[in-house]
């Protein structure tokens, strides 16, 4: 029998039987829409998580310093922004283990000795080791948790620009850096009646490059602002809106901050949220400098920022940075932390979650496809006398075989069909629910091709026993 | 040499029913010449049936031999006697045994469908037959919604479109009331006058009076 008269006589039972096959094919209708809904959902939380990301470098390591508040020679981990999931790599540098949630760490241990010119206490020379107070009881859990006994942390350590020059003089394979502090100040100005908190971020002229941020209006901050100290600042997309009530209005405007007026030398293009790092949007820029005359003074927590050349080579890179702070600071501990492996880790926890519900998204489809077999099983016992007839009247085993797939194949990806069109009327649900979906035709044709798959494999075995049917006996079946 | 569509000798056949086997058919001798009207007659559990699904090659036997049209069933395997059935017999039941989603017309051209046919070319084919059983202006209609009689008509344009060596009828009246059987009878008269053979199954005598020969089955056992 020719295929197209087989598609023929399909298309006739099809039609025949239009309720049947629908809910036949309920299983993989919901199983053909889960799967695109949720490649939707693993794409959309890929998109999310570039995104957020979209303002770090790979190839970034985050150098910070946090002073110890209790002193027990070990750390909780750093202040880096946390991520789901906790997988992030660890990279424990000296004697002192490192415990903690957030980021990857790197430790490094040092001894201080004090004074700097810039107000940070570079270089103190406190040292730790021997004689550390121990806790109360005489527990000294620094040697308990495989330390040295040394306390750490408990100096305030500022770190600089000296100690970032140090870093890129002294690392290979590093191809830029920067220094960053954030604040909370009070700002009035543009259409602010009452003095409102915002942060306010001092960088260096090469951190608009540095971290991917783009500008709508104006320049970014400058090297000779920096080195003048001059009153100049940039807004981010929002803060510019909240303040002057348009970026386009904000630009060349005085904003207050501290009661000191700041010429708006440049607002950033919209950046979205962000999951590490300072949130363009809401933030304000200032030179680096200006803020330590003006605002801050010493007292500032920086964040170095070093960017190595390969990103294959970044366990090397924080090593030798470890240990360039490690001569500086012997007896000090600090956070360094590789925004490429919080983006891979970002990523990872996405596949995973995307991998759980592909798994089941095909757990549905499998009942679905035992849905169809079942009715198919009962369809063959049903048309057992047609069968009977078709054979008596010169019907093949092939023949027989290849309408019942074919119709097993047909309820599905009529099912599959569905399911899909189902998908693209949900998404809108779904994403009011604060989901982001990035529908796609790949996804589509992935619940199609998974229909089809599972029609034949689950319509196999009804229309196997269909074709085997002994005509005699199919014909005398009531 | 005589021309000769089938040609049985000494068929047995027989059934396990539990533990006990039961022969159905004790040595067959049966011949049916080419443009032969045959009627096989014999009551209930006399073995028609089975010498009927023997001789439609949709049954084996165990033992003796069977030839149609020049082909030897009985050293032929299940896929060939698919081929057989549909070039060499043309089946009628006693139930239609019409396929009940498709229209008349989709039932009247299976046969041809199943050799390898496109649709088109089996419905010309089909025109003359249609036309001949007055069945024309019921082509579009289901099985359901014709009467027996209009429907065994359809079942014998089915058997007659694949123009077989042999018309095979089981008990082709049985389900019709007794003016439609007449007809069905008239129409295999006029069908055996063009020159069909056909061998009928039944156990009214009435209707195999109008079989050109008659053959009585008892117990297994052929009466000639």
């Amino acid at each position: 029998m020719r295929f197209s008269e087989i598609l023929n006589l399909v298309r006739i039972n099809l039609i025949q039987n239009k309720f049947k096959v629908l809910l036949t094919s309920i299983g993989i209708i919901v199983g053909a829409a889960t799967i695109v809904c949720v490649i939707a959902i693993g794409k959309g939380g890929q998109a999310d998580v570039a995104d957020q990301f979209r303002n770090l470098n790979a190839g970034a390591l985050d150098i910070s310093y946090e002073q110890s508040e209790g002193s027990s020679g070990f750390s909780f981990g750093g202040s880096l922004p946390s991520f789901s999931g906790g997988s992030m790599p660890s990279f424990d540098g000296g004697s002192v283990p490192s415990f903690g949630g957030s980021g990857s760490s790197f430790s490094a241990t040092a001894s201080k000795e004090s004074g700097s010119s810039d107000g940070s206490s570079r270089r103190s020379s406190r040292s730790g080791g021997s004689g550390m107070p121990s806790f109360d009881g005489g527990f000294d859990l620094g040697s308990m948790f495989g330390g040295s006994g040394e306390v750490k942390n408990r100096e305030k350590i500022t770190l600089s620009t000296e100690d970032m020059e140090d870093i890129t003089a002294s690392v290979p394979g590093l191809s830029e850096a920067t220094i960053t502090y954030t604040t909370k100040q009070n700002i009035y100005g543009g259409n602010i009646e009452e003095t409102e908190s915002y942060t306010i971020a001092g960088t260096l002229s090469d951190y608009a490059g540095l971290s991917n941020l783009s500008l709508l209006f104006g320049d970014y901050l400058s090297d000779t602002d920096n080195e003048n100290k001059t009153k100049v600042c940039v807004l981010g997309y929002s803060a510019a809106k909240n303040i002057f009530g348009s970026a386009e209005e904000a630009y060349d405007s005085i904003v207050y901050i501290d009661d000191r007026p700041y010429t708006v030398g440049g607002v950033l293009a919209e950046q979205g949220s962000v999951e590490a790092g300072i949130s363009a949007d809401e933030a304000i820029f200032i030179p680096y400098a200006t803020g330590i005359k003006y605002l801050t003074g010493s007292d500032i927590s920086p964040t170095i920022t070093v960017i190595a050349e390969d990103v294959d080579n970044i366990g090397a890179v924080a090593e030798n940075v470890r240990s360039v702070l490690a001569a500086s600071y012997p007896n000090a501990e600090f956070t360094i932390s590789d925004a490429g492996s919080k983006m891979e880790a970002a990523n990872k926890s996405n596949r995973t979650l995307t991998l759980m519900l592909i798994a089941m998204a095909s757990i549905v489809f499998i009942i679905g496809g035992i849905g169809i077999m079942n009715v198919l099983f009962v369809s063959v016992k049903e048309r057992t006398q047609e069968i009977g007839i078709l054979k008596a009247i010169g019907g093949s085993r092939r023949d027989i075989l290849l309408e019942f797939i074919l119709e097993a194949c047909s309820i599905s990806l009529i099912g599959g069909i569905i399911g899909v069109a189902m998908s693209f009327g949900v998404s809108p649900l779904i994403t009011s629910f604060s989901i982001r979906m990035e529908m796609s035709v790949t996804g589509a044709l992935l619940a199609l091709g998974f229909s089809l798959v599972t029609g034949t494999v689950f319509g196999f075995y009804p229309a196997w026993k269909a074709s085997r049917l002994v005509p005699v006996e199919a014909l005398a079946s009531e | 040499m005589t021309d000769q569509i089938i040609s049985m000798h000494n068929v047995c056949k027989s059934y396990k029913m539990g533990t006990e086997k039961l022969n159905v058919l004790k040595g067959i001798d049966f011949s049916v010449d080419r443009g032969e009207f045959t009627a096989i007659l014999g009551p209930s559990g006399s073995g028609k049936s089975t010498l009927m699904n023997i001789i439609g090659c949709m049954d084996t036997l165990d033992s003796g031999s069977y030839s149609l049209n020049g082909i030897q069933i009985d050293e032929t395997k299940e896929r060939d006697l698919v081929k057989i059935r549909n070039h060499e017999i043309g089946f009628i039941f006693q139930n239609y045994h019409l396929i009940p989603t498709y229209n008349v017309m989709q039932n009247i051209i299976m046969p041809l469908l199943m050799r390898g046919e496109d649709r088109k070319t089996a419905e010309r084919d089909c025109r003359e037959v249609v036309d001949m059983l007055g069945l024309s202006d019921r082509l579009k209609h289901k099985p359901s919604e014709l009467s027996g009689g209009q429907r065994q008509r359809v079942a014998i344009a089915r058997a007659l479109c694949s123009k077989p060596s042999l018309l095979l009828a089981d008990e082709p009246t049985g389900a019709l009331d007794q003016q439609s059987g007449t007809e069905v009878l008239r129409l295999f008269t006029k069908l055996h006058e063009m020159g069909n053979t056909i061998v009928m199954i039944t156990h009214d005598m009435n209707v195999a009076k109008w079989a050109e020969r008659t053959v009585n089955i008892v117990d297994g056992q052929m009466y000639q």
